[in-house]
């Protein structure tokens, strides 16, 4: 098992207060909302519960056993699927197998076609590194839901990966963020991670 | 390859430059060891950022020793030297899709360039065959790259990212050689280091086709080339090109976040954060001038 020191790439005799910035830094950079669409989804996912577990294991030890609550650690942990018309897609994207869920999909008549299915087709594409055809879908299940959560999520994070602000421009170690912006950010990849680790919208 | 990876020596430590220029010269030396002297002047920095990150990878780290230039004997040189396959990988590499290049320049090229290839043809088409022979992986990645895109450019409901996804695919696929061919850094796992080069080199190579194409787009228009932004359905404003060049290269940095930081990571980040951003933010901005030119022009009063 690995340091947690090292996982959070900070010295042992490192402050409580470095040690969190360096969390939330970390916790920033791979935040599922960067990675819920992205072939890497997985390990991005696995490297966030490695920083999770290694800010928790510091605070534990520092704190003589008691329990570290500032992590969430909850990450994909929902597996329902509730309220998916296309559970089976969903599972196909999931393991990767992008050519039978972009199958299963067009398989579906026009005119039954719902928000969620160009949703669908936008993770498919996107995971494909088709970037543009991913976004124009993103952008249409948005104008047809624009009240879903798990839509305006994508849309927004992707639209933010389209700027010079974006997510992927941030990956120095100089980069601060506010406690604001972790408690936003997780709130929302506790409704986006079901999308890849589970599937229900919020 | 086109010349577009590079780095941004402003904000880069002197000796971070000096690390990077002694892959740049032990390249070219490379060239010259298993071409020849002439193959020294297909040198390019994306090859050299191929060296850069194989470099990155490996589990020996590159010696740097002093020595001199061989065009220039009064510079003096800091050539970075390493047992591992990283330069030979480039230089293979390097010969391999120059001489592919040579050839699909052949055909949309006017006569008298034309004569000048055919003459220089039979020398990059001498490397080629020594570099296919050592590692004839390399080759049948570059010429099915070609073969991809002239299919890609010939179908009728070519859109944008199939337009892209050769090139992309390409590097995608010579990132993910190295985790073959190198004996990897401690800590790196094989199959993961492999899945996240594998994306991140599509996600470069897409940008790097996708700003070639908005530094070809005036041209392309005058001479009624294929250009991907000139597709129908694509928004050809200076905006809709910088989102897009914007998605690509968020998507390759995100994805080499995951890998663990190597010797060259600040190198690496200086080449994909900053120094792709500023050749983009020079290409679109000309690429917006000439816009509100010719919007100035159309209103202008006759």
């Amino acid at each position: 098992m690995k340091n947690p020191y090292e996982v959070l790439g900070v010295s042992e005799t490192a402050t409580d207060e470095e040690i969190k910035t360096a969390y939330r830094n970390l916790a920033k950079k791979y935040h599922p909302d960067n990675y819920y669409d992205s072939p890497l989804a997985d390990l991005a996912e696995e490297k966030m519960k490695e920083i999770n577990g290694a800010y928790d294991q510091i605070c534990e030890m520092r704190r003589n056993g008691s329990r570290s609550t500032a992590s969430s650690g909850s990450y994909g942990s929902d597996s329902s699927y509730n309220r998916t018309s296309y559970p089976d897609v969903r599972q196909y994207i999931m393991n990767g197998r992008l050519d039978d869920a972009m199958e299963l999909l067009n398989g579906v008549p026009e005119g039954s076609r719902n928000a969620e299915w160009y949703f669908l087709m936008g993770m498919v594409f996107s995971r494909k590194g088709w970037n543009d055809q991913a976004y124009s879908y993103f952008q249409r299940a948005y104008q047809m839901e624009p009240n879903n959560t798990e839509f305006q999520a994508a849309f927004n994070s992707m639209n933010a990966r389209r700027t010079y602000t974006n997510p992927g421009y941030q990956t120095s170690d100089s980069m601060g963020c506010s406690a604001c912006d972790i408690c936003t950010g997780m709130l929302c990849a506790n409704c986006l991670c079901n999308c890849c680790g589970g599937g229900r919208g919020c | 390859m086109f010349g577009y990876i590079k780095v941004d020596q402003a904000n880069l430590l002197g000796k971070e430059y000096e690390a990077y220029k002694g892959i740049y010269c032990s390249l070219c030396r490379q060239l010259g060891r298993d071409y020849s002297v002439l193959a020294r002047f297909i040198l390019s920095y994306d090859c050299t950022f191929y060296a850069m990150l194989a470099l990155d990878l490996a589990e020996q780290p590159a010696c740097y020793r002093q020595g001199r230039c061989r065009f220039n004997p009064l510079k003096k040189c800091a050539y970075a030297d390493t047992e591992t396959a990283a330069f030979s990988l480039a230089a293979a590499l390097s010969v391999i899709s120059a001489f592919y290049k040579l050839k699909d320049d052949l055909l949309d090229s006017p006569w008298y360039k034309r004569i000048l290839y055919y003459l220089i043809l039979p020398f990059f088409a001498r490397w080629r065959r020594k570099a296919a022979r050592r590692y004839p992986q390399i080759d049948a990645i570059v010429s099915g790259m070609m073969d991809d895109q002239q299919k890609a450019e010939h179908d009728p409901d070519c859109v944008l990212d199939m337009a892209a996804a050769p090139t992309a695919k390409m590097l995608s696929e010579m990132c993910a050689l190295l985790t073959d061919q190198l004996p990897l850094r401690k800590g790196l796992d094989p199959d993961k280091t492999k899945r996240i080069l594998s994306s991140t080199g599509y996600f470069i190579g897409r940008w790097i086709y996708l700003i070639d194409a908005a530094d070809d787009l005036e041209k392309d228009q005058k001479q009624g080339q294929f250009n991907p932004f000139l597709l129908s359905g694509v928004d050809a404003t200076a905006e809709y090109m910088e989102a897009t060049l914007n998605h690509a290269l968020s998507e390759a940095l995100l994805c080499y976040g995951l890998l663990e930081k190597g010797r060259y990571h600040r190198i690496i980040l200086n080449v994909l954060q900053d120094a792709c951003v500023k050749t983009q933010r020079k290409i679109i901005g000309e690429v917006a001038d000439k816009h509100a030119w010719t919007d100035a022009d159309s209103q202008a009063p006759a």
